[in-house]
This record gives C-alpha cells, sequence and structure tokens, in this order.
C-alpha cells in the first residue's frame, strides 16, 4: 500500500464499529416506511410509463415523458430498492418480499448471480487483485497491476460498449468469470455453483427481460408497437448508462487503490475497513441524486457497512469523514463532473504501457 | 405478483400482506393483571376455526413485522355470525411481542394465519378439560361453541395461582347456560398439585392445556394408568445465554438433523455436518450464507444480540445457537 503512515487499525476499527452499532440502533419503522414509499414511486413511474409510452400517438411529448418515466423506475428499482435490498439492507423487516432472498430485479441480470460476484467476492474482497473480478470486469486494464495489452489500447471503446450493454455486461460477468462459454478452466477454482445452472439462470432471466420489453409490452399496444419497442429501448439505454457511470464514479476514480492478495492475508476488521475506504469514492450531489443513485454516491460508507439501509449513508458521512481525517484516511469525494472526469482519465491512462 | 404490488395496494388497504389474513383491532381490554383481551374481525375470506385452533398473529414493531402463535378464545359460531374472534394474552414483562399488544390500537391492522391445530373437542362419552393459567383460552372457545352444538357432560379443572384465574365470570355464566358442565377452581398453594385430583377423572377422555410441567405431570399419570389424552401445551424455548460453557443444542435443517454448540458459528458446524448451504465471506458481510430459521433462537456473534423466536433470516456466518434450532432446508 504506498500510503504516508498507516493508521491505528483497531482505533479505525472501534470507532467504525461504533458508528455502525448506534445507527443500527435508530434503524426501525422510519426505514421500512421509506423503502415501502420508494417501491410505491417506482410502480407508479413504472406504470405511467408504460401507459405514456402508448400514449405517443396523442402526442409525442408524451411518449418522451413515458420514456424518461420508465428510465427512472428503471433506475430506482436497480439502485435504491433492487440493490440495497439484495445487500439485505431490509431483512430484517422480515417481510416476504421485501429482502435479499426473495426480491429480484427489473434487469437482464439473474439476481442471484449477481448477488455471490457482488454482495461475497466484490465487497469482500474489494479491490484485492485477482479475487475481485469487479476490477476492471475483466475487460478494462485500470491500473499496472495488470500487465498491458494491445487490447487496451482501444478499452476507451469498450468502456462504452459497456456501459451502453450495462445490464448485459453484470448479467454475462459471473459466467465469463467462471469461463463457462469460453476460456481456459482454472482447475483450482472452488466451483459453488453447477455452470448448467449458471447457464439456465443467465438465458432465463435474459430471455424474460427481453421477451417482456420488446415483445409483449410492445405487443399489448397493438399499433403502437414499434413506439413501445422504441421507448423500452431507449429507457433501458438510459438505464444502462446512468447505473454505469455511477459504478464507475463510485470505484474507478484516479486515486482508488488496489492491493495483492498478500497484503491481505489474515487482515484484521480494521484493516478491512481501511481498505474498504481506499477502494471507493463518493459523489457530492443533492436528495434526488442520491435516491437515483441508490446512495452508491455515499460508495465509502456502502463499502463500509453495506447491510446498513442505504439512506442512512447520508445521515453518517460526517461522521465517516472525522473519522477518517483523524487517521489520515483520505476520504475521496467531489462533484459528479470531477469524479468522471477522474474516471475517464484513469481509463485512457491505463489504456497505454 | 402480489409481492411486487403489495406497497401499492397497502395505502389503500393498510397492513395487507400476500399470504396473510388482515384483522381489525376492534377492542384492546386488561381483563386481569397482565392478561390482555383483543377483538379482532377478520376478514370474510378468513377459513372459520373450529374451536381449540390457534392462529399466528403477526404485527409490525418498530417497522419489524413479528409473529406469535396464540389459541382463539371465542367460539366458530362467534367468527361466522359477527366475523369476530378474541384472543386472551399473557403478557410478559420483558419480550420481543406480548408487551407491545398494549399499544395495539382500535382500528389499527394485523395479520393472521389461518387457523391450524388439532386440539379439537372429542366425540366422546364424558370429557375432562384441565387447564393451568393462560391454557385455559381453547377451552372457552370449546364451551361458547358447545352453547350451539350437542356436546358430551364436561368438568373442567382450572389450575392458577391464587385469584389469578381468568375469565371466571364467563366460566360461571357458561356453567349456568350449559346442562352438563362443571368446573372447579383450583391453585397448588392452597388445593396440592394436579396429581392428586387426577384418579377422580379415570374413564373420561382428557383434554390438557397449559405449561410444560403441568402437561407432564398428567402425562405421566394417563401414560401409567392406559388413559386418553389430548394436549396442547406450551414451552418456552430453553435459552442458554449466560456464562461461556460449552452446551449443545438440536438443530433441525429441513428434516436433516444433528447437534450443534454454542462455541462454533453455525456455518462451520453445517459444514462438519456435510450439509451444504450456500456461504460467502464468513464475516456476517456478503449474506450468502443466509437461511430461514423458523424456530429457536440465535446469537449474533459480532454484538451478542439473541434472535428473535419465530421466522426470520439469519446468517449462518455469524450465529450461534442458544437454543434448539429449525431451518428451512
Amino acid at each position: 500500500m504506498n500510503t504516508v503512515a498507516e493508521p491505528n487499525y483497531d482505533l479505525l476499527a472501534e470507532q467504525l464499529n461504533e458508528i455502525q452499532s448506534t445507527t443500527m440502533a435508530k434503524v426501525g419503522e422510519q426505514d421500512a416506511n421509506y423503502i415501502r414509499r420508494v417501491i410505491v414511486t417506482q410502480r407508479i413511474l413504472e406504470w405511467s410509463g408504460r401507459i405514456l409510452l402508448v400514449l405517443g400517438f396523442v402526442s409525442p411529448w408524451l411518449w418522451l415523458v413515458g420514456v424518461l418515466a420508465l428510465a427512472t423506475a428503471k433506475i430506482l428499482d436497480n439502485m435504491e430498492i433492487g440493490h440495497n435490498v439484495m445487500h439485505g439492507q431490509y431483512d430484517w423487516m422480515n417481510d416476504k418480499h421485501i429482502n435479499s432472498k426473495a426480491y429480484e430485479w427489473d434487469i437482464a441480470c439473474d439476481g442471484k448471480s449477481w448477488n455471490r460476484v457482488h454482495n461475497f467476492e466484490h465487497h469482500t474482497y474489494t479491490n484485492i487483485i485477482g479475487k475481485d473480478r469487479d476490477f476492471g470486469y475483466g475487460l478494462l486494464r485500470l491500473s499496472n497491476d495488470f500487465r498491458w495489452r494491445v487490447k487496451n489500447l482501444w478499452q476507451f471503446i469498450t468502456y462504452l460498449n459497456l456501459s451502453v450493454l450495462f445490464q448485459w455486461g453484470v448479467s454475462y460477468h459471473e459466467l465469463a468469470a467462471e469461463r463457462v462459454f469460453f476460456g481456459k478452466k482454472k482447475d483450482n477454482r472452488d466451483y459453488k455453483v453447477p455452470h448448467s445452472e449458471l447457464k439456465t439462470r443467465f438465458f432465463s432471466k435474459g430471455a424474460r427481460q427481453l421477451i417482456k420489453d420488446y415483445l409483449i409490452f410492445p405487443l399489448l399496444a397493438g399499433p403502437f408497437f414499434l413506439w413501445v419497442l422504441v421507448g423500452n429501448l431507449i429507457a433501458n439505454l438510459l438505464r444502462n448508462l446512468w447505473t454505469s457511470t455511477i459504478i464507475f464514479c463510485g470505484h474507478f476514480t484516479g486515486d482508488v487503490k488496489t492491493f495483492s492478495e498478500k497484503e491481505c492475508e489474515n487482515e484484521t476488521k480494521g484493516q478491512w475497513y481501511y481498505r474498504q475506504a481506499l477502494g471507493s469514492s463518493n459523489i457530492k450531489g443533492g436528495k434526488w441524486f442520491h435516491i437515483l443513485t441508490g446512495h452508491l454516491s455515499f460508495q465509502i460508507e456502502h463499502h463500509l457497512f453495506p447491510d446498513m439501509p442505504a439512506k442512512r449513508y447520508r445521515e453518517i458521512a460526517p461522521k465517516v469523514q472525522k473519522v477518517f481525517r483523524e487517521h489520515g484516511i483520505q476520504y475521496n469525494t467531489g462533484s459528479f463532473f470531477k469524479q468522471y472526469g477522474s474516471v475517464v482519465k484513469r481509463i485512457l491512462r491505463y489504456s497505454l504501457p | 405478483m402480489a409481492g411486487y404490488f403489495e406497497p401499492v395496494i397497502q395505502i389503500f388497504k393498510p397492513s395487507w400482506r400476500d399470504g396473510y389474513y388482515r384483522a381489525n383491532v376492534q377492542s384492546v381490554t386488561y381483563i386481569a393483571n397482565k392478561t390482555v383481551s383483543i377483538e379482532l374481525k377478520v376478514e370474510s375470506r378468513w377459513p372459520t376455526h373450529k374451536a381449540g385452533q390457534h392462529i399466528e398473529l403477526t404485527i409490525e414493531i418498530n417497522g419489524r413485522l413479528v409473529t406469535r402463535v396464540f389459541t382463539i378464545a371465542s367460539s366458530p359460531n362467534q367468527a361466522m355470525h359477527e366475523g369476530v374472534i378474541r384472543l386472551v394474552i399473557k403478557q410478559h414483562d420483558v419480550g420481543a411481542f406480548t408487551p407491545f399488544l398494549s399499544r395495539l390500537t382500535v382500528n389499527s391492522w394485523v395479520n393472521i394465519s389461518k387457523p391450524k391445530g388439532t386440539f379439537l373437542l372429542p366425540q366422546s362419552n364424558a370429557v375432562t378439560f384441565f387447564a393451568a393459567g393462560s391454557g385455559i383460552t381453547p377451552f372457552i372457545a370449546m364451551l361458547h361453541q358447545a352453547l350451539h352444538d350437542e356436546i358430551p357432560p364436561i368438568h373442567l379443572v382450572y389450575y392458577a395461582k391464587p385469584n389469578e384465574h381468568l375469565l371466571v365470570a364467563e366460566l360461571a355464566s357458561l356453567r349456568n347456560r350449559l346442562a352438563n358442565f362443571t368446573f372447579t377452581l383450583l391453585s397448588r398453594s392452597t388445593d396440592g398439585d394436579v396429581a392428586a385430583k387426577l384418579p377422580e377423572f379415570i374413564g373420561s377422555q382428557w383434554l390438557v392445556c397449559g405449561p410444560q410441567d403441568f402437561y407432564k405431570t398428567i402425562k405421566n399419570y394417563a401414560d401409567t394408568h392406559q388413559q386418553s389424552i389430548e394436549s396442547e401445551h406450551f414451552s418456552l424455548v430453553d435459552l442458554h445465554t449466560q456464562g461461556d460453557e460449552k452446551a449443545h443444542f438440536q438443530v433441525d435443517h429441513g428434516g436433516i438433523k444433528f447437534t450443534a454448540d454454542n462455541q462454533q458459528p453455525l456455518l462451520a458446524q453445517f459444514q462438519a455436518n456435510k450439509i451444504n448451504v450456500p456461504y460467502g465471506c464468513g464475516m456476517g458481510i456478503c449474506h450468502q450464507c443466509q437461511c430461514v430459521k423458523k424456530k429457536g433462537v440465535v446469537r449474533d456473534i459480532r454484538n451478542g444480540k439473541l434472535s428473535d423466536y419465530g421466522e426470520e433470516l439469519i446468517q449462518l456466518c455469524v450465529s450461534q445457537v442458544v437454543s434448539d434450532v429449525e431451518f428451512k432446508a
């Protein structure tokens, strides 16, 4: 780790644990009502969006509003609801539907597959090269930990393609890493889920999404088949671009550090927190901006406490920042444009050897 | 799909939940010290109970759904004609459920399950009820229903602490209205143990409802005297939360049973017993090893907090058993 002075890890762990326990003690009715309210908003946006798409024949403006409503609905579903519920942030509610085992989101990626790669690998082994397959997603070279290859020259184009097709990238992620279709199988891997199941779930969830967005809903619109099909296509595209951008800003800004497996052996909780802190970055913004990012604009807080109801990140951020300052840990935050600029720079920088 | 729309439907129908029935609180009355009587108006699609059956009552406590089982203390006849059922519940001083019942307000909504259980009034020549404490509830339901049905001669032996017998006036009124029902109110401190009372009831059909000890006394006697007996007994979960000494408990994972200790995380013990469960980080972050606990209590290793008794999601890697536990496979 290329930092100046190492913090007192035990004290750091104690202070962060304290923030967690005092905040979790407050979690209750307010949080349950909040997530239900967000779900209601999402349902209303989704269905008004779908209806407005058909009303495009009255005025194209209605269609446009419909596209935006549907895109917003998909973003809310994927970020503030899906991502957070599937992290187990609301499991304490004991609700049969709002929990990490039951919730399935409106995206091509099978929830269970995402849960394994994201919740387990990415959140446990954050930015440990070789263990966190989210670092560059096996497509982009984002640090000198990876050998430069010719294909990295055009990785900015690869990045743009990934953003456009983000839901499929997320969906295919586990299968790519497990070499289900292509590439050499690694002998030493502990295959937790049979490849046949990975394939079935990939195709069935993917097909369900395709049929829903590009066949059933367009067919329901009868003569306005194309209006709805194109509307759904654009809504999915907007969602892909948004989620991809937010996630890149949370993980791949210039200052985000990487770690080797060796440095993380026998890691204490304090060291784990420290790695989470250096492996993520925040984005400043207003209340609605935070909600639309699923509070992943508080990526640092999310990585410290992945199963704390995300709305609480807003309230703990100043406390976390204060603790970081005491320990001389960089609290990586900035405006959307600053962070995004930094991401673009990083992708371009490592395109070259 | 119902789950998808659930929060929207709840705007119009509070506490509407997929897989549950809804009930409206009609009244919350204290009928004795720490004993609350709750009348619920059930929805019309609720399948009417048989006298002696119980329901799961689910209430939202600070955003969290908590469920407990209670016997219905009113007749099917009343449920059918008025749509009302009554629960009589003893409140505990500490606890995650009963203390909150006093906060229920009239006209608020709760959730209930369909009626369950096979503790029913048998067809027999003569029946003896043995009740202790709040174990009176199924018998009250049976006796109220008896006002509308043919019944065999019934005698009730009702144990409670002196002057703490519940619903005494109601029992007296039932005795006046039912030709072949009699009862005696007893207390162990003044009348001695139930064991001494048993011989005189040999030959009738016995129904027992009360705490574990009370049931065991009667059961032992019945077994040695070829006496037929039906029972509904409640045992407090045997918790082991004090001290660090090693203790062992039964774990049931969808029918596969093994013994676990209170020292290691459950995940390690599942693996040692070759039960395949998904797992991940081992530190309570990733929720991969999460299981549905159906009953029993576990302790969160990270903060020492005890779980609830009923059904909930728990993470095996950061949980230790402190009672017998049952999991959904």
